[in-house]
């Protein structure tokens, strides 16, 4: 046999199989780990990813082999996703160093007449800019300037208008000029 | 014969090769240069000039030289960075149809596909003149978290410039390749792409002829541009101070000094101190001024450390969306102009307690892993009996040995295995479910192309009409996430509710485009649904 009629004849199959338990599109044992999973994958990847067969198949001929292996690309995904969840660790929770300077958001009030409170805020920018202005003070509690400047500046893309912003930024940058 | 171009189309820079029994070619501007800068002039003489020419005209007319166009290129100009973008460029870009970034020059509309075209197109005529014959067939690279938007415009930008886009590949896969190809490896690499405009990270399993990628991020904020923005800030302040002018406001003036701090930060790389003056500041009041600098690469470096924090943070992520520890990696290419800062490759040693590898060029290899994959699509790497070689530069590479011909070791003689490119989806797909949370159709980092089909139903009786929300992202709430647009099923034939099936087929193509299409089971007849894409070029002329 040919390697075009062995691809054939796989994606037939594969086709044919419709929807089914991923280890059957992948044609390995029920139960079967990563390694299994991914040396199968890699043997039909070998035979029949769409790319080598782009001169030698006829168009609809390709659209079959495409369709079976983006199906088994699928099936592989989501074993791939079963077993390394079982086999991850169970996560610690990211404490932020000891010595990690405290920063607060830069107060400023004294010109604005709203009071910077919660709704103060919010009053000050479009609902997306505060997302990442809620996101910038996050990063600004564990310490990371360098999290905070992203931040804020993604919430001036978000709200080029915003004067808190932009003085937000400044100071931030500056804190971060200082060494901090 | 068919000569397929492999092309790395950059932010700053582009390079194009081809795969040749002989090694990998590049190919070469007017005056021999092979890399070529992604600059499109359009003087008041008339005509187009691209490349190292073009770079000429930035300071005598600015307002019509397009540079970083990669930047817009597939975006949505209202998204937050298109806008943070457009702070810092001195041409004219205004909204278009779907929302598109429209690039207005001497009263010329342009699309950003249109703008990159001539890019290609460059590159396209200097090839043939290299070859001597025509030149159709191409695989461009993209950065490994392009959306399907910014893919989409960048097969548009080559079919405008008359070439039949074979494949998109992306950057740091088309880096392993070239690393890898011929050599039938069997280990895993870190590829560690940070370039002037975005940063990425791939893992990969090199398995003989097979490259698969088991997890890829990034981040799409951070460059090589952003630590310039930050030494650029420092220069202002020093301006301020002993000029006495705040430049933060001029635009013009603070584009000078970002691009002193370019060449400051390029200096530091080789040298552990930088000290002069930036020249030709044109000051508000009408006066030219120079700015005295002194800068060691410690302080460079201070100034820095958080970008480049970030960035082994972003690594530290892969590896462990990978399932991986950094001892497992065996080998780590670095990519892209960024990566010659020392402390850059001093932090990746740290983390893998492995300095990365030094044999590859990290403005060249991409270009060479682009013309691999050409060759191989084309079947042009087995007919021509193509042995496996070091396609990569070694350390004596240079760029102008003959008329662009790559110094190649021949390691062994015969037929080599066509490679096989595993690639990964760039962002989790879902679709919009009761209560306002999302439903995780196709997973980041799935090898591509894969297909998942979901049936879905009707909720009224004599409902001919189905909207389903698709959109891009890894939140649980719908909203959280990117909008990709609304998928309509229409004309469905009246039913009672529920008795209706249709079968949707979300397919992810090997360019890391999404395709959807509907059945009906009942009916077996089919239709390509639509779903338009913010941002995406459109049919409609600008």
């Amino acid at each position: 046999m040919t390697a075009r009629t062995d691809v054939l004849l796989w994606a037939n199959r594969i086709v044919r199989k419709g929807s089914t338990a991923p280890n059957q599109l992948l044609e390995i044992r029920d139960g079967a780990g990563l390694d299994e999973a991914q040396a199968a994958f890699h043997k039909v990847a070998r035979m029949a990813h769409p790319d080598l067969h782009r001169v030698s198949l006829s168009a609809e001929e390709l659209e079959m082999v495409t369709t079976a292996y983006a199906r088994v690309a699928g099936a592989y995904q989501e074993l791939r996703m079963m077993r390394m969840q079982t086999t991850r660790l169970p996560r610690t929770s990211v404490k932020p160093p000891a010595n990690a300077p405290v920063n607060k958001m830069p107060d400023l009030s004294p010109s604005e007449q709203k009071p910077i409170g919660p709704a103060g805020v919010a009053a000050q920018m479009a609902p997306k800019a505060l997302i990442y202005y809620r996101k910038a003070e996050n990063a600004l509690r564990r310490g990371d300037l360098t999290g905070a400047v992203l931040q804020l500046k993604m919430a001036i893309a978000a709200d080029p208008l915003s004067t808190l912003l932009r003085r937000a930024l400044i100071e931030v940058e500056s804190e971060m000029a200082k060494g901090g | 014969m068919a000569v397929a171009l492999g092309i790395d189309l950059g932010t700053t820079n582009s390079v194009a090769a081809i795969a040749t029994p002989t090694g990998v070619e590049f190919i070469l501007g007017p005056r021999g240069e092979c890399v070529h800068p992604s600059v499109i002039a359009f003087p008041a003489s008339g005509g187009v000039v691209v490349g190292q020419d073009a770079k000429r005209y930035r300071l005598t007319e600015p307002h019509h030289v397009i540079h970083s166009a990669k930047r817009f290129i597939g975006q949505n100009i209202r998204a937050p960075l298109v806008q943070l973008a457009m702070t810092g460029i001195r041409y004219k870009v205004v909204e278009g149809p779907n929302q598109q970034p429209i690039v207005v020059v001497r009263d010329r509309r342009m699309t950003m596909p249109e703008i990159s075209s001539h890019v290609l197109l460059h590159l396209k005529r200097c090839a043939e003149r290299q070859l001597g014959t025509q030149v159709k067939d191409a695989v461009i690279t993209v950065p490994a978290n392009f959306t399907d938007a910014q893919r989409q415009a960048t097969k548009e930008a080559g079919r405008l410039a008359g070439l039949e886009v074979m494949r998109l590949i992306n950057e740091p896969t088309a880096a392993a390749l070239a690393y890898g190809f011929g050599k039938d490896k069997q280990q895993l690499i870190a590829v560690f792409d940070f370039g002037g405009g975005t940063f990425d990270v791939s893992i990969l399993r090199l398995n003989g002829e097979v490259f698969e990628v088991l997890a890829s991020d990034g981040d799409f904020f951070l460059g090589g541009d952003d630590l310039d923005r930050t030494l650029a800030e420092v220069l202002a302040a020093d301006c301020n101070r002993v000029l006495r002018i705040d430049p933060r406001p001029h635009a013009a003036l603070m584009m000078k000094l970002m691009m002193g701090a370019e060449a400051i930060k390029c200096h530091l790389s080789e040298n552990d101190a930088a000290e002069g003056e930036i020249d030709g500041l044109d000051m508000p009041n009408g006066t030219t001024g120079k700015l005295p600098f002194s800068v060691t690469r410690k302080q460079f470096e201070e100034l820095v450390n958080g970008y480049i924090g970030r960035t082994i943070e972003v690594t530290r992520q892969v590896l462990a969306a990978a399932g991986l520890v950094p001892s497992q990696i065996a080998d780590v290419l670095c990519v892209g102009g960024s990566t010659r800062i020392p402390l850059v490759r001093e932090r990746l040693s740290e983390l893998f307690r492995r300095d990365p590898n030094n044999q590859i060029n990290p403005d060249e290899v991409v270009a060479q892993g682009a013309a691999i994959q050409a060759g191989s699509l084309t079947n042009t790497l087995v007919s021509s009996g193509m042995g496996a070689r070091d396609v990569v530069a070694t350390v004596g590479h240079t760029t102008l040995v003959g008329p662009g011909v790559m110094p190649a070791v021949v390691l062994s003689q015969g037929m080599v295995k066509r490679p096989v490119l595993l690639d990964v989806n760039p962002a989790t797909l879902a679709i919009q479910t009761a209560g306002g949370f999302t439903e995780r159709l196709l997973d980041k980092n799935a090898p591509i192309p894969i297909e998942k089909v979901r049936v879905f139903t009707t909720a009224r009786d004599n409902q001919t009409r189905v909207e389903i929300d698709c959109c891009r992202g890894e939140a649980r709430k719908y909203t959280e996430n990117e909008p990709l647009g609304t998928l309509l099923l229409e004309n469905l034939a009246p039913a009672k509710r529920g008795e209706l099936k249709i079968e949707v087929a979300f397919r992810v193509d090997s360019d890391g485009i999404l395709h959807v299409r509907a059945t009906d089971q009942a009916s077996g007849a089919q239709q390509e649904a639509h779903l338009q894409v913010l941002g995406a070029p459109t049919a409609e002329d600008p």
